[in-house]
């Protein structure tokens, strides 16, 4: 069987292995570049926030923009839809296709045997690339630290870092795989498989805020908390007995003319509001809560690989025909 | 355990000692229905193949055929009833897929594998595998190992499929439509080998055909199926043993018919044939009975649904 998984498999595995390997030297070559133009500029406690650093952080910022809009922005989606629609979809959709799963179901070993040994061959390759393609990120985004803040409140690099890529991957391949057992055609499949990924992706980027209860910082902390990379929520106010309410009093601290929609009118009412005790509060998941998300993530996913692989189990099992 | 060793074994005589007593029939449904939505593909099937022969599935397009053999091997699950294979269902029982071979009907391969892979692929899957005879056979038959399955003949994919299966070296092989799509001399070199295999290793083999004639010389078995239900089962010869064909004039039918068991009349103009069971001929000389062949037989009983020859013991024909 590990024969026949190799066999039927090693386009996608070598392909997969490929453009990783085309991505690393990518990351290699743009952290390289970065590194040297640190080299050759060379100002004291920079890069960083200070008035100096301004200069060399825009060369910094350049040179990630050039990689994350390339290639980095569109894979925490693309990855995942392209695992299912490449390795999940074929899987068992191909089988059905060319009438093959007649010959393979009738040679000595059990469905469940022949399902349970692509599956979980796979399943471990696929994770492996994942947690690969995490490292190479990581480390070529520990290059611009200090640039560019941490993976944790840009949604879209949170599920390339960490454990997130390896959890997508895993769940897509197998999602991608079930649909293909109930669907028996492989083109059909890797689209639903495409459509379901680019609706769940959302879905899970949403969800983010709600896996822990934010922390309230006053509204004058904003920069502060902003600058350490930590995921804002929303705002809310507290009224001088500290309650919270709606917000506050629509007659107070009326706005000067004409400064209504700027952010100087805005944060001089603030103040003032500030001053009769109406508090504004941000909330906020500070980046200390990175690896918590990163495992609350991946086990939401990981449940629902298993339900969907379980699911995809049974009907194949049970419905044979 | 290595090809070529143990498992180049008589099956027939591993079987006795172990795993398939000879007493247990190769084939056995009882009351195997399955259904599509509203459609019931089988109805209550209850049919015995015993071991040792070479048994026909015929019936027309539709008639159930590729469902039952899918039901026998394992691929579908019954909605009603239950099939056995020398005592065992075949599905999540390794043991019973290891003594069962398939060949579907569009002898799926895998194309982008060369033919060698497909041997190894079948090494891999089977525990009694016979490399050697996989290679001879296709040897014989020229057919390069380095060959790109998708970039054979029909006839050849159907011989690497049948070589595959035969390497298995099931007890019972099972065969759907073998010779559909072939030309005339494949046809004839497909049959030859799958005779010779069977003469060799003593395997039962249940085949599915529409068409009788590609039947008559190598199969002693018969199951007729139309329309989702066991028409006739039983021994070939016994059963044109068994059969005659009476022809007289119309007016005397009734009297002819209450002598004899009569499975299907047929009258036209002043003439009247009857299919009757027994061999007494009719007493009234105006009558000629003769025997039938074996497609007459079969499209006599295919023309009249209700008629069965079906045996009350299952498995011993009453010879």
């Amino acid at each position: 069987m590990y024969w026949l998984t190799w066999r039927q498999h090693r386009a996608q595995v070598l392909a997969t292995a490929g453009l990783l390997l085309g991505l690393g030297v990518l990351l290699l070559a743009s952290a390289m570049d970065a590194t040297r133009y640190l080299a050759e500029h060379v100002v004291a406690g920079c890069p960083g926030p200070a008035e100096q650093c301004h200069d060399v952080n825009v060369g910094l910022s350049q040179r990630y923009g050039l990689v994350y809009q390339a290639v980095l922005g569109i894979l925490p989606l693309l990855g995942p839809a392209l695992i299912g629609a490449f390795w999940g979809a074929p899987l068992i959709g191909r089988e059905f296709e060319r009438g093959t799963n007649k010959l393979a179901w009738t040679q000595s070993v059990t469905l469940g045997r022949w399902l349970g040994t692509k599956v979980g061959l796979l399943a471990v390759l696929v994770v492996v690339a994942g947690l690969a393609l995490s490292a190479m990120v990581g480390a070529w985004l520990s290059v611009f630290d200090g640039v560019v803040g941490p993976a944790f409140s840009n949604a879209g690099l949170f599920n390339l870092v960490g454990v997130a890529a390896a959890a997508w991957w895993l769940f897509a391949f197998v999602l991608g795989a079930a649909i293909s057992a109930v669907l028996r055609r492989t083109l059909a499949s890797m689209a639903v498989t495409f459509a379901v990924i680019a609706l769940v992706f959302p879905i899970m980027v949403f969800a983010r805020d709600a896996y822990a209860e934010p922390l309230r910082a006053a509204y004058t902390e904003y920069e502060a908390i902003l600058d350490q990379g930590a995921i804002l929520t929303g705002n809310a106010w507290t009224d001088p007995s500290g309650r919270e309410i709606a917000g506050p009093p629509a007659d107070l601290c009326p706005p000067a003319p004409g400064e209504a929609d700027s952010a100087a009118g805005q944060q001089k009412r603030d103040s003032c509001l500030a001053e009769r005790g109406f508090i504004s509060m941000v909330e906020y998941h500070p980046v200390s809560r990175f690896w918590r998300f990163q495992w609350i993530q991946a086990a939401i996913l990981a449940a629902a690989t298993v339900l969907v692989g379980t699911g995809a189990l049974v009907w194949t099992l049970r419905r044979r025909h | 355990m290595t090809a070529g060793t143990a498992a180049t074994a008589d099956p027939q005589q591993s079987g006795t000692t172990t795993t398939e007593p000879a007493e247990r029939p190769a084939l056995e449904a009882v009351s195997l229905s399955k259904r599509y939505g509203r459609h019931w593909a089988l109805r209550d099937c209850t049919l015995t193949i015993p071991a040792g022969r070479v048994a026909a599935l015929v019936g027309p397009n539709g008639s159930g055929k590729t469902t039952l053999l899918h039901l026998a091997v394992g691929l579908l699950r019954p909605t009603d009833g239950q099939v056995e294979v020398f005592g065992a269902a075949v599905g999540h029982d390794a043991q019973a897929l290891t003594r069962v071979a398939f060949l579907a009907q569009e002898k799926p391969l895998y194309r982008n594998f060369r033919v060698r892979e497909m041997l190894r692929f079948g090494r891999d899957l089977t525990p009694r595998w016979d490399g050697d005879l996989a290679r001879q056979r296709l040897e014989e038959l020229e057919i390069p190992l380095d060959r790109k399955v998708g970039r054979l003949s029909g006839g050849q994919q159907t011989q690497v499929a049948l070589t595959l299966a035969l390497a298995k070296q099931p007890s019972l092989l099972v065969l759907d439509e073998p010779l559909a799509d072939l030309d005339p001399l494949a046809r004839h070199d497909v049959t030859r080998h799958l005779m010779a295999a069977v003469a060799e290793t003593g395997m039962t083999v249940l085949l599915s055909s529409h068409v009788v004639p590609d039947l008559e010389d190598t199969c002693d078995w018969l199951v007729v199926l139309n329309r989702g239900r066991v028409q006739v089962s039983g021994d070939i010869g016994a059963l044109l043993e068994s059969h005659h064909l009476l022809i007289g004039p119309a007016d005397s039918a009734e009297a002819v018919a209450a002598g004899h068991q009569v499975v299907t009349r047929h009258t036209a103009g002043r003439q009247t044939s009857m299919l009757v069971r027994g061999s007494e001929p009719a007493a009234d000389p105006r009558w000629i009975g003769r025997p039938l062949g074996l497609e007459e037989l079969v499209l006599t009983y295919l023309r009249d649904p209700a008629a069965t020859a079906l045996p009350r013991q299952p498995a011993t024909p009453q010879n």
